[in-house]
C-alpha cells in the first residue's frame, strides 16, 4: 500500500514490501531501497542499504515516528492516502478551527490577547518560559481567538490546549 | 608537593557539601572521592533523582524547584554543612558562587568556602571598582571613561582623542540599552542625543560615556590559580568566542591565534589583575583580543568556568584537585612554574535545545543516552538514561572534551564523537555543532565574538542534509523515510493482521513496541 510520510517540509510517497526475512522493499518517490533491516537487543535498528550500514532508532512521538540516527533526529508523520484524504475534506468542510497545544512545558508568563480578539498570522498569543527562555506562541493564520485555556503564572505540560483560533 | 610555607596551616577537608546541581555537582564530586573526601549533595525537589544525588555519599534535600527556594538560600545551606559536619562548601559556577555573601557566611562559620576571599569577589564584582584597580595596576582595559560627558563638545573632543569608531554607554546601563557605536565623527551628534535620551528612557539616568569600540574581537580568557601564599600563576588562554547571544558554545584551548610571545603577556596580565586584589583559588581574567594583537582586560571571573576541561586536558592539571589543595592551604608548587599547553582541546556545551526551532529549549524524559568513547574523549555529564530534564534550571545536559595532538585532528575528533553520540526523547543543539564543523571559518579558526549570532541571523549552518546539493534526495536524506515507513508497516502489519507481520516469525519491529511498552512502565 502506498502511504504518505512527512518531514518538515518534505513530503513524499512511501512503500514497503517485504522481500523476505528482514528484508524489504523501500520506495520514497521514485528512489528504491532493498533494506536489510535488523534489530540489537538495545532496541537500535541497523538499516543496511546496498551495503551501506545505518544505524537508527525510531520512536513514537505522538502520531509521528522520531527517527534519531547519526545525522540527528527528524520528526516523519506517515499516514494512509485514505485517512489523508478523509482528513483534507474535513479541513475544507469545517471551518478551519485550530485548537494549540503546548510544545513543551513550561509555565505561562503571559496572554498577549482576550477571548474575541481578531488577530493575524505571526502575531503573539501565548508566552511561554521555561528554563530560563521565553517563547512567543504564535498564530498559524489569520482569524479569532474562540478560546483561551490557560492563564498568566499557570504551568502547562506538553500537549495541554492553550488556545483556540477560527 | 613541597610544605615549605607555614604561614597558613594546612587543615585537611574530609567531608565537602556541593551547592550546586548537574554536571558541575558530579565534577566535584569526582575529584572529591578521587581524593578521598567525603560527598555531600544537596537537591531541590525535582533533583531528587539527579545524578549528583545518586554518585554522592550523603545527599539532603534544599528546598522546592524555584532556585531562590531552594539552590539560592545561602543561610539554609552553610547551616546544612554545619550540620552535617561538612568542613568545606564548593560552589560550583551560577548560583552561589560569585556572592562575596555566601564566601561571607561560610567563613563565619567556620565552613572552608573552596574559592576566593569575599573581599576578592567584591573587589571584582563591581565593574567600576575592579576598571578603577586594573587601571592602577597597569593592566590594560578598553580605552574610555566611565565619567559622564557634560556635553556633545566634550564627547567630540574625547572621541577625537580615543579615536573611531567609539561606543556610548549609558553610565546605569546595562542589557545594551543606551548604547550606541559611532563609526565616525559626522555621526556622533546624532548618537549622542540618541543614547541619552534612551538612558534616559530606561534607567532615569541619561548620562553617558564613551569607550573605544573594539571591532570584531575576539573573546580570550586566561586561567589563573593562586594560593593562600600569595603566589598567583597563570595556565594559558582558552578562547571562547563561539558565542550566542554572549553564552559560550564552544571553547578550546590553546587559542588558535594565541603565539607563546602573546600568551606570555596575557597570563602576566591575568596574574597582575588577580595579584591586584590578593586572590586566590581558581579564576579566570576575561579579555577582548583584537585583530592587532591588543588585548583589554573584561573582567574576573571568581569561580571555576564552565570551559575548564580544556584548560585540563592541555595542562595535565586536575583544577578540582588543585583548587581543594589550594584552600587546605597547600602552596603551589613547582608543577606550576612556567606551565605550557601541550596539543588541543575542544569542548562544546550540549543544550537541551531545539537550534532549529528558535533554540526552544527541550525538557522532558531522555530515554536513550548514549555518549561517545574511545580516545582523547570525555564526558561531563550532569544526567543518564532515564533521567528526567527539568523546566527548572539552565538547560545544559553535558560538556564533550576532546583533546587530539593539534586542532586539526582535535576537530575532526569531535566530529567522530558527535556520530556516536545519541541522545533522545528530547531535541538538543547537536546538529548546530555538526554544521559548525562544516563550516570554514570554524574550521580555519578564523572566529570573533559576534561570528555565530551573524551566521545564525543570515540562516547559515543549516543542518548538512538540508543544505541544496547533492545530499537532497539521497539515501541519507530519505533515511527518516525509510525507517519511519517500516516502522508503519510492521505496526499496521500487526493491527489488520495481515500477512505483513505473519505469526510464525515474531517481528523485530513489534519487539521494539513492546520493549518501549515495558521500559516506559518501569519508569512511570
Amino acid at each position: 500500500m502506498e502511504l504518505i510520510a512527512r518531514s518538515g517540509e518534505r513530503e513524499e510517497k512511501v512503500r514497503v514490501r517485504r522481500d523476505g526475512p528482514d528484508v524489504y522493499e523501500v520506495t520514497v518517490g521514485d528512489r528504491t531501497y532493498l533494506v536489510d533491516a535488523l534489530l540489537t537487543p538495545a532496541g537500535i535498528h541497523s538499516l543496511r542499504i546496498d551495503g551501506a550500514q545505518h544505524e537508527v532508532s525510531v520512536r513514537r512521538q505522538g502520531e509521528d515516528y522520531a527517527v534519531t540516527s547519526r545525522h540527528g533526529t527528524a520528526a516523519v508523520s506517515v499516514t494512509d492516502p485514505l485517512s489523508h484524504l478523509a482528513a483534507q475534506s474535513h479541513g475544507k468542510g469545517a471551518r478551519r478551527q485550530q485548537k494549540v497545544t503546548a510544545y513543551m512545558p513550561g509555565r505561562v508568563a503571559a496572554v498577549l490577547v482576550q477571548e474575541g480578539d481578531a488577530v493575524t498570522a505571526g502575531q503573539g498569543i501565548i508566552v511561554l518560559e521555561a528554563m530560563k527562555m521565553e517563547n512567543e506562541i504564535r498564530a498559524e493564520h489569520d482569524g479569532t481567538i474562540l478560546k483561551l485555556f490557560v492563564q498568566p503564572g499557570q504551568a502547562v505540560d506538553t500537549g495541554n490546549p492553550l488556545f483556540e483560533l477560527e | 608537593m613541597p610544605e615549605n610555607i607555614e604561614s597558613v596551616p594546612r587543615q585537611r577537608i574530609r567531608k565537602v557539601l556541593i551547592a550546586n546541581r548537574g554536571e558541575i555537582a558530579v565534577r566535584v564530586i569526582r575529584a572529591c572521592r578521587e581524593m578521598g573526601i567525603r560527598t555531600v549533595a544537596i537537591y531541590s525537589e525535582p533533583d531528587r533523582l539527579g545524578l549528583p544525588v545518586l554518585l554522592a555519599d550523603e545527599a539532603y534535600p534544599i528546598g522546592p524547584a524555584p532556585s531562590r527556594e531552594s539552590y539560592l538560600r545561602a543561610e539554609a545551606i552553610v547551616e546544612l554543612a554545619v550540620k552535617v559536619g561538612a568542613d568545606a562548601i564548593h560552589p560550583g559556577y551560577g548560583f552561589l558562587s560569585e556572592r562575596a555573601g555566601f564566601a561571607r557566611l561560610c567563613r563565619d562559620a567556620g565552613v572552608t568556602f573552596i574559592g576566593p576571599s569575599p573581599e576578592a569577589i567584591d573587589a571584582m564584582g563591581s565593574k567600576v571598582e575592579s576598571r578603577r584597580l586594573m587601571m592602577a595596576a597597569g593592566v590594560p582595559v578598553v580605552p574610555g571613561g566611565k565619567d559622564a560627558l557634560p556635553d556633545l563638545a566634550a564627547a567630540a573632543a574625547f572621541a577625537e582623542q580615543l579615536g573611531y569608531p567609539v561606543m556610548l554607554k549609558a553610565s546605569a546601563g546595562g542589557g545594551g540599552k543606551g548604547m550606541r557605536r559611532v563609526v565616525e565623527a559626522a555621526e556622533l551628534a546624532g548618537a549622542y542625543r540618541a543614547a541619552r535620551s534612551e538612558a534616559g528612557a530606561s534607567f532615569g539616568d541619561d548620562s553617558v560615556y564613551l569607550e573605544k569600540y573594539i571591532v570584531d574581537p575576539r573573546h580570550v580568557e586566561i586561567q589563573v590559580l593562586g594560593d593562600l601564599h600569595g603566589r598567583v600563576v597563570s595556565l594559558g588562554e582558552r578562547e571562547c568566542s563561539l558565542q550566542r547571544r554572549h553564552q559560550k558554545v564552544v571553547e578550546e584551548a590553546p587559542s588558535p591565534v594565541v603565539s607563546p610571545e602573546l600568551r606570555r603577556r596575557m597570563g602576566d596580565a591575568a596574574v597582575k589583575a588577580a595579584s591586584a586584589v590578593g586572590y586566590s583559588n581558581a579564576g579566570t581574567c576575561e579579555f577582548l583580543l583584537a585583530k592587532d594583537g591588543s588585548f583589554y582586560f573584561l573582567e574576573m571571573n571568581t569561580r571555576l568556568q564552565v570551559e575548564h576541561p580544556v584548560t585540563e586536558l592541555v595542562t595535565g592539571i586536575d583544577l578540582v584537585h588543585t583548587q581543594i589543595r589550594i584552600a587546605e592551604g597547600e602552596p603551589l608548587g613547582p608543577a606550576f612554574d612556567d606551565v605550557q599547553p601541550r596539543g588541543h582541546a575542544v569542548e562544546i556545551r550540549l543544550y537541551a535545545e531545539d537550534p532549529y526551532n528558535r533554540f526552544a529549549p527541550s525538557p522532558g524524559r531522555i530515554v536513550r543516552l548514549r555518549l561517545p568513547e574511545g580516545p582523547g574523549i570525555r564526558n561531563d555529564c550532569g544526567v543518564y538514561e532515564g533521567s528526567e530534564v527539568s523546566i527548572h534550571y539552565d538547560p545544559m545536559l553535558a560538556k564533550l572534551i576532546v583533546w587530539a595532538a593539534d586542532r586539526e585532528t582535535a576537530l575532526n575528533r569531535l566530529e567522530r564523537a558527535l556520530g556516536e553520540l545519541r541522545v533522545e526523547g528530547i531535541r538538543t543543539n547537536v546538529p548546530l555543532f555538526r554544521a559548525l564543523l562544516a563550516d570554514a571559518d570554524f574550521r580555519s579558526g578564523n572566529m570573533d565574538i559576534g561570528m555565530l549570532d551573524r551566521k545564525l541571523a543570515a540562516g547559515e549552518l543549516q543542518p548538512p542534509e538540508e543544505m541544496p546539493g547533492e545530499m537532497q534526495n539521497s539515501e541519507l536524506a530519505d533515511l527518516p523515510f525509510i525507517a519511519a515507513a517500516l516502522a508503519h508497516h510492521e505496526k499496521a502489519g500487526r493491527t489488520l493482521g495481515s500477512g505483513v507481520g505473519s505469526a510464525s516469525r515474531r517481528s523485530l519491529w513489534n519487539a521494539t513496541a513492546r520493549r518501549e511498552a515495558l521500559r516506559r512502565s518501569s519508569w512511570s
